[in-house]
Parts: C-alpha cells; structure tokens; sequence
C-alpha cells in the first residue's frame, strides 16, 4: 500500500508537470496569437497578398501587434485582409496609416507592416479600413536586376576595351600612363607652369599695386575711373573728336579728289607739280622777272627825278603824308 | 524457413488476417473501456508503470535529440548565415515531428516489448485463464488498463522529451552562440503556432494507443510457449514501431487538410 501510494505521487507529479508544460506551451502561443488578450480588427484592400496566411504577424514600426485574421476575395482584384491587433496599440495607427506586406527576412514568412500616420489624424476604430501601398514584388526586383546585370555587362564590357586600351597605351591616357618621355614633359610642363603661375602671381600683385595707386585721388586715372564729371567732358571732347575727325575726313576726301583732278587733269597745276622743265623754265622766268622788276624799279626811281614826272611824285608823297597824319 | 515456405498469397492473407484481428482487438477494447466496472487502481499502477518507469529514458533521449540536432544543423545554418534561426527551427522540428516520433519510438520499445512479454508470459503460463476462471475479466483488467495507460502517458512522455530536447538545444546555442534563454524561448515561441502543438499532441495518443494495442494483441495471443512469448515481445516493437510511422503519415496528411501547413 506504502509502495503505491508512493507510485501514485509520483505519478501525479508526472502528470501535473507535464500538463503543465503543455498549457505554458499552449498559453505562450495563443498569447503570440492574442488569444488571452483584448483586441480590435482593422481591414484592408490589396491587390496581390503574396502569400499572405491567416496568422501570419501583423507589425507595427517593427512591433509584433497582431496576426493576420482573414484573407478574403472582395471581388476579381481585390483581397481583403482582417487583421487582430492589440487594443493597447490602438491609439497609436491613426487613420491614415498605411499598410504593406513584406517578409520577415529575406526568405522568412509573409507580414503585414503598418507605417504610421501623421498624428494629426484620428485613431483607427475597431472595424476601420486602411490604406494598402504594394511594394515592389521579387519577381519585379528580379527582372529589374536582370536589366541593371544586363546594363552592367555591357559596361564591364566597354570597361576592359578602355583597360585594354590604356594598358597597350593606345590614346591619350594610355599614352600618359605608359610614355616615360611624355611624363617628363608633363613634369617639365607642370614646372613651367609654376614658374607662370608665380610669375603670373607677381605680376597680379604689380597690378593690385598699381590699381591701389589708381585709388588716390586727383591722380589722372583716379579722374579717369571715378570722376563722373571728368568722365561727362571726356565724353563730350571724344564725341567733338569724332566730329572733327568726320570733317577731316570729308576735307581730305576733297583734298583728294582735287589732287585726284590736278593730277588727272590737264591744268597748270598738274605740269607744275610733274613737268620738271617747266618748273625750271618757270625759275628762270621767275628770275627773269625779278631782274626785270629790278630794271623796272631802276627805270622808276629815274622816273622819279625826271623833272617831267617829278612834280607828279611829290603831290603823291604829300598826300600820304596827310593821311597818316 | 517457415517464411520461406509460405506463398505470397498467403502472407497476403496472414497481413490481413492480423490487420482483422487487431482491429476485433481494438474494437473489443473500446466497448470494454466504456463498460464498468473500471479498473482504477491497476490504471494508475500501469500508468506509473508506462510513464514513470519510463521517463528517465525519454528525458535522457529528448536531451541528446536536443544536442545532436542542434549541433549538426549548426554548421549549415552558418553557412547560410542563418544561425538566428536555430531556435525556430529546432522548435518546429522538435514540437511538431521528431519529438512526438522518436519519444514514442523510445516507447514502443520499452512499453510494447514489455506489456508482449507481460501477457505473453500470462498466457502461456495460463494466468489469463485462470483469471476467466476465478470471474475476473482480463480483457479488461489486462488489456485496457495498458491501452489507457500508454494512451494517457506517451503524449506527456512526448511533452517531457520536447522540453528536454529544447532545453539540450539552448544549452549548445547559449555556449557556442551566447544566445539567452529569454531570446532562445522567445524565438522557439514566436515560431510554433496551434497547428504546431496540437497536431503534435493528438498523433502522440494515436501512438500511445497504438503502442499499447500492439503490445496487448500480440502478448494477450501469445502461442508456441515461451518461444511465443519472445517472439510476441519483438512483434510487438517492430509492428507497433511501423505503425507509429504509418499513424505520423496519416497524421500529417490530416493536419495539412485542417491547418494548411
């Protein structure tokens, strides 16, 4: 009797711890489920549900909140899914938050993922609708990879040619990675251009000096660059230049023409400025005309005296005397 | 050399024969196990008999399920770089398929062997007719207390084996990972969902019961003397083994109808 008593304790014990475990088992999985705990349900419209099963976590910013209760056929396009939430975390989907499905990891189950609202809006209500947002699936992430591999190889292709290129030294850059010579320039080029640009570093700092100088005032280009009044005249004697330029022009246009006609011509003018003989054949008339003019003035001066003119040459000497005095 | 000599047709024949008479069996069972008077007392002792006595040893294989799976799958989730996932996945292998099988495995060697051996040895010592003589049902006295018991007690044998063997894999991840024991828990619970625990419970009575069946049927009609009885013994965990491998397809077959696994 001892002994079976002793049995049955330890049978009961037994049985007690291993039903226990299973109603922790039991309680830890419907607590995931939200069994033991109050809550609400949302619904929304997608298109496509990816797999979506009952059950599956619904997550909020990352939070378990919920499973996924139903997925029903609205109509052709349209699944509506039911999800059970939490009641505690109720106030915090507003009702404009948005809903997408994912995968929890990159090969893991399908989940629902809330975004939150702005908080400008209300708080879902049990039985509220939200919005639904379809990401991009798998299939479409992989054909546009297939694109982006297909895009890639053509440039990995083009990619070698250019290596190619540059390693046999084929163009400019393989010509600069392989020339020795042309480094050299290069490296002699890059001196002088440091020697250019200090010389050119020099000079700008002549000229800064130079402009500093032109700062100062009553100085003629301080006069020039700032002096608003000077710059007025200076405008005014530039355009009266223009004019006068204008009428030189016109006046040596004349000239021109003249010379043109003298030239062209057959007036005196032309033999004087071309026929040399003239010119001296005119020297000597001219002298002697002067040597005649002497004889004249000779022949005058004997007039003078001649007692048959002399009267004559007095009255015109008193005359003038009268007028000048 | 005896079954060398028999024809096909007549295995054909023998297996059905067996498969007919294990079902009158169990048929029997049922109407004596809702018909009184019960026998609690030797229910309890064979209760004890099934679960306590066998405990030790499916706490220790549970525990060794537990390490082993863990360790070889280790390598190849790292490979993958999916050694977060261990604790999911030894929670889903364990609770749903390999503790249920390998615990009642454990079972029907132990139990099936020694209840076949048990009544074998009462039958060819003729304790069984002499208990129809002195007015005691056996039947109900010998054989439903065994079936009850092994039903009862190879789904709480299971539980146990699953939480050892839980608790043998955290030991590995939390030396060889630093993962926590809220964190592996965690996981192992996030993972297992209804369609996990109670498809897993309910195949565990389906073998519990089967266990004790085969065992009774093959020990309550034992011949051919004491050769019988060893004979019974080993029937019984090879019968009652293919049938817990039979129960586990059937059993996931219905379960993928009820829960879309």
């Amino acid at each position: 009797m001892a002994r079976s008593a002793s049995e049955r304790l330890r049978l009961g014990i037994l049985v007690t711890v291993a039903t226990a475990f299973l109603v922790v088992a039991a309680y830890l999985i419907g607590d995931k489920e939200n069994m033991f705990s109050k809550t609400f349900s949302i619904g929304v419209l997608f298109n496509n549900v990816n797999g979506l099963k009952e059950g599956n976590n619904v997550r909020f910013s990352g939070v378990n909140v919920g499973t996924v209760k139903s997925i029903t056929m609205q109509n052709d396009t349209t699944i509506k899914v039911v999800m059970v939430l939490k009641e505690e975390i109720q106030p915090f989907i507003k009702k404009d938050a948005v809903a997408t499905i994912g995968t929890d990891g990159l090969v893991g189950n399908m989940i629902i993922n809330i975004i939150p609202g702005k908080n400008t809006h209300e708080p879902v209500q049990d039985g509220d609708q939200i919005k639904s947002y379809s990401k991009i699936g798998a299939d479409d992430l992989l054909s546009t990879l297939s694109v982006t591999n297909e895009n890639a190889a053509l440039l990995t292709a083009d990619l070698l040619k250019v290596t190619e290129a540059l390693t046999e030294g084929k163009g400019t850059l393989g010509r600069l990675l392989n020339d020795t010579t042309m480094a050299e320039d290069l490296s002699k080029t890059l001196t002088n251009l440091k020697y250019a640009s200090y010389k050119a570093t020099t000079s700008l700092e002549q000229l800064s000096a130079t402009l500093n100088g032109v700062d100062r005032e009553n100085s003629i280009a301080n006069v020039l660059f700032k002096d608003t009044l000077s710059g007025m005249r200076l405008k005014s004697v530039i355009r009266d230049l223009e004019n006068s330029g204008e009428n030189l022009d016109s006046l040596l246009t004349n000239l021109n023409l003249i010379v043109y006609d003298i030239k062209g011509g057959k007036g005196a003018l032309k033999y004087l400025t071309t026929d040399t003989v003239l010119v001296q054949q005119l020297e000597k008339t001219i002298q002697n005309i002067e040597s005649g003019t002497e004889s004249f003035n000779q022949n005058m001066e004997a007039l003078k005296h001649n007692f048959l003119f002399r009267r004559y040459f007095k009255k015109l000497e008193k005359e003038q005397e009268k007028q000048n005095d | 050399m005896m079954l060398s000599e028999k024809s096909i047709g007549s295995l054909i024949s023998s297996f059905f024969k067996q498969i007919g008479a294990l079902t009158f069996f169990a048929g029997h069972f049922f109407k004596e196990a809702i018909q009184p008077p019960y026998e609690f007392n030797e229910l309890l002792k064979q209760c004890y008999s099934v679960g306590n006595r066998s405990l030790p040893l499916v706490s220790l294989t549970g525990f060794i399920i537990g390490l082993v799976l863990t360790l070889q799958t280790r390598p190849t989730l790292q490979e993958f770089g999916a050694v977060s996932w261990m604790p999911s996945m030894v929670g889903i292998s364990i609770v749903r398929e390999i503790g249920p099988v390998i615990i009642a495995l454990i079972c029907a060697g132990r139990v099936a062997s020694g209840i076949g051996a048990e009544l074998g040895s009462m039958r060819v010592t003729e304790q069984i007719d002499a208990m129809e003589v002195s007015g005691t049902n056996p039947f109900k006295f010998l054989v439903v207390t065994r079936i009850t018991a092994t039903t009862l007690m190879v789904p709480l044998l299971v539980i146990y084996g699953d939480v050892l063997a839980l608790y043998g894999s955290f030991l590995v991840e939390h030396f060889k990972g630093d993962v926590s024991a809220r964190l592996f828990f965690n996981q192992v619970f996030n993972a297992l969902n209804f369609s996990d625990l109670i498809p897993a419970v309910i195949k565990s009575v389906f073998f519990g019961f089967a266990i004790g069946l085969v065992g009774c049927f093959k020990g309550y009609y034992c011949e051919k003397g004491t050769v019988g009885v060893g004979l019974a013994a080993n029937t019984a965990v090879v019968m009652s083994s293919l049938l817990i491998f039979i129960l586990d397809f059937i059993a996931v077959i219905i379960s993928d109808i009820f829960y879309d696994l």
